[in-house]
């Protein structure tokens, strides 16, 4: 029997052709364009997260304690080699880098500016995150007295490639000291932190700028293969401060529970919009076959039958959408992956709030489980008021109405 | 094997538009009697029907079939007596438009639980003796008025009923099909020994039925 009722629910699903494919149409497009939306809502998110996990902090970063309250040099890791080596050991540790900064004040001869300065080792931050896809404007030399400078700082201290400036501070004996820099490039990394306050000067110059010996670093910075390797570092060197990535940059996961909420509202509207349709296209079904259901009760066909007849037409509705959709889909955020969403014509106002002016899309499994998961519950939901409509259905009535 | 004793049915019953449609109706009908139910329009031939058929619910009385009382029973207990015991043949044929003949004269065997093999075997016999076993692939829309209804009387047979009710199954066919359909029913009352009742007006049903109930205003006059 229940192959039968298939059969009729198949072709039952197919009877209004147009009316059904209009249905189906809608499902694929609708779903098509919510996943595009929640690819390019994560990958604004990823793109963020990844750029400033690897521009700053990776995924765990280690201090000396007290160093983030005060950023003066006393708070400096003194044993920084020793303790990278140590580092690297530990199974799904990938990269590490040493970094020394110094807060300061940057001048050029007619504008100055609160900036951090770092001292980097260009090879090994290549290798930590890509370094050089930063650059903006100019070309990555930190040699003599090349030093690359942030975005909005180079906006703000209205300097370009070649322009001269002095960075001022407090080196590691205490005394005032200076150093004179050449901007040989512009970075962007969409870091707000450093696009706004960062030049970075090679990490030897710093130490003998600073006094501090090439050992020494105020932070290291480690990618890692997992969270229980953050959790392991954090055990091992307890003396340390160590902070993951959430920890420091807590607007991040604000951030990605923003874009939490976005995709869900564009969810449940499409959702509803889904429901709606199978509804309306189930209802109007059940109303055009009334007679027909009717007569079938009359001669002894019971409602379950009924039941999963009805049940199953909306389920191949809905999932015909869903492959339509998936499909569409998954088109759509290929080349959103690949080629990005071109948004140049807004970039500086996109720039001025960390995001790139292409947002590249992202795809998770979960999009297509989830959207799967609820269409077939909308379609499922979706036959409550027309089988309420043949349960109270009489077949007298329907047997009288047609005399 | 169908008894039924002072069966009363009332419509809009409390309202001033009351009516009595079946008055204090005691009928017997014996296993492989072939039936009719006659009488002017409105005089209550369909709803006694109805009411034998398990399809329409009583106000007071009895409606016994097999010495089993289904006058009373509820909803579920009588489609379930619609499906094992009885056989429907509508005036409209009501078949089912996406299923082929074979599977629409199948449908109530399928209903009813019976085995692939037993439904085949029984729906070709059916279709050999109504004459429609070419068109077993067809679908219901692709048939005329007088095939299509004799794959109605086809499924209402297909499942051995104890009886079979036909309400003016004649109602839509031209006189040559409706003559076909009468030889029919009487052919397979006789081969099959099924209690046949029909609610009809059609003369030549009136001059080939073994036993003729008329009814008026919702009382039997003549039996």
């Amino acid at each position: 029997m229940f192959k039968l009722i298939v059969k009729m629910a198949w072709k039952n699903s197919f009877l209004r052709l147009s009316r059904t494919l209009l249905v189906i149409i809608m499902i694929a497009v609708s779903m098509s364009m919510m996943l595009g939306i929640q690819g390019l809502y994560d990958g604004m998110a990823d793109t963020m997260i990844d750029k400033n996990r690897r521009s700053g902090s990776g995924d765990v970063s280690i201090f000396a304690k007290g160093y983030r309250v005060n950023k003066d040099l006393q708070y400096r890791i003194k044993n920084a080699d020793e303790l990278s080596a140590e580092i690297k050991k530990i199974e799904g540790v990938k990269e590490l880098v040493l970094r020394v900064k110094a807060e300061g004040l940057l001048s050029t001869a007619r504008k100055s500016s609160f900036a951090s300065m770092q001292g980097i080792d260009l090879r090994a931050e290549e290798s930590f995150g890509d370094f050089s896809e930063f650059l903006k404007e100019g070309e990555i030399n930190l040699e003599g007295q090349g030093a690359l400078i942030g975005l909005e700082l180079a906006k703000r201290l209205k300097v370009t490639i070649g322009s001269k400036l002095v960075f001022s501070t407090q080196d590691s004996s205490g005394e005032i000291n200076s150093i004179a820099l050449r901007i040989r490039a512009i970075m962007q990394t969409t870091n707000i932190v450093l696009d706004t306050n960062a030049i970075f000067i090679d990490a030897k110059k710093m130490h003998r700028f600073l006094g501090t010996d090439s050992s020494e670093a105020t932070q290291i910075a480690i990618m890692t293969a997992d969270k229980k390797t953050n959790d392991l570092l954090k055990a091992n060197f307890s003396d340390l401060d160590v902070k993951s990535f959430l920890q420091l940059q807590p607007m991040m996961k604000q951030m990605q529970d923003v874009m939490i909420i976005f995709n869900s509202i564009t969810f449940f509207i499409v959702m509803t919009v889904v429901f709606i349709g199978i509804l309306g296209v189930m209802y109007v079904s059940v109303l055009d076959r009334i007679r027909e259901f009717g007569i079938a009760m009359g001669i002894g066909m019971q409602y379950r039958y009924i039941r999963i007849q009805i049940c199953l037409e909306a389920l191949f509705v809905g999932f015909i959408g869903y492959l339509g959709g998936a499909l569409l889909g998954a088109l759509f955020l290929l080349y959103l992956r690949d080629y990005g969403l071109d948004l140049s014509a807004f970039s500086d106002a996109l720039e001025m709030w960390g995001y790139a002016s292409t947002i590249k899309g992202t795809i998770k499994i979960s999009y297509f489980t989830t959207t799967f998961a609820a269409i077939i519950s909308a379609s499922l939901f979706s036959v409550f008021i027309p089988l309420r409509k043949i349960k109270r259905l009489n077949p007298i009535e329907v047997i009288k109405a047609e005399k | 094997m169908i008894r039924l004793e002072k069966v009363n049915k009332y419509f809009y019953k409390g309202e001033p538009r009351e009516v009595h449609a079946l008055r204090d109706i005691d009928l017997n009908i014996e296993k492989g009697e072939f039936t009719l139910f006659s009488g002017p329009s409105g005089c209550g031939k369909t709803t006694l029907l109805n009411a034998i058929g398990a399809l329409d619910s009583i106000d007071s009385g009895q409606i016994y079939l097999d010495d089993k009382e289904i006058g009373s029973l509820n909803e579920e207990e009588r489609t379930r007596i619609r499906l094992e015991e009885m056989g429907f043949v509508f005036q409209a044929y009501n078949l089912v438009p996406v299923l082929t003949v074979e599977e629409n004269i199948g449908f109530v065997m399928r209903l009813r639980g019976f085995s692939d093999e037993e439904i085949k075997q029984r729906v070709l016999e059916v279709a050999s003796m109504l004459e429609i076993d070419n068109k077993l692939q067809t679908l219901p829309n692709a048939l005329s008025g007088g095939q299509q209804q004799r794959v109605a009387v086809a499924r209402a047979v297909a499942g051995k009923p104890k009886i079979i009710l036909a309400d003016e199954p004649t109602a839509n066919l031209d006189s040559k099909n409706s003559k076909a359909l009468m030889d029919m029913m009487k052919e397979l009352n006789k081969k099959e020994e099924i209690s046949i009742i029909f609610a009809s007006h059609d003369d030549y049903i009136m001059e080939n039925v073994r036993r003729v109930v008329t009814l008026n205003d919702g009382r039997i006059v003549d039996v």
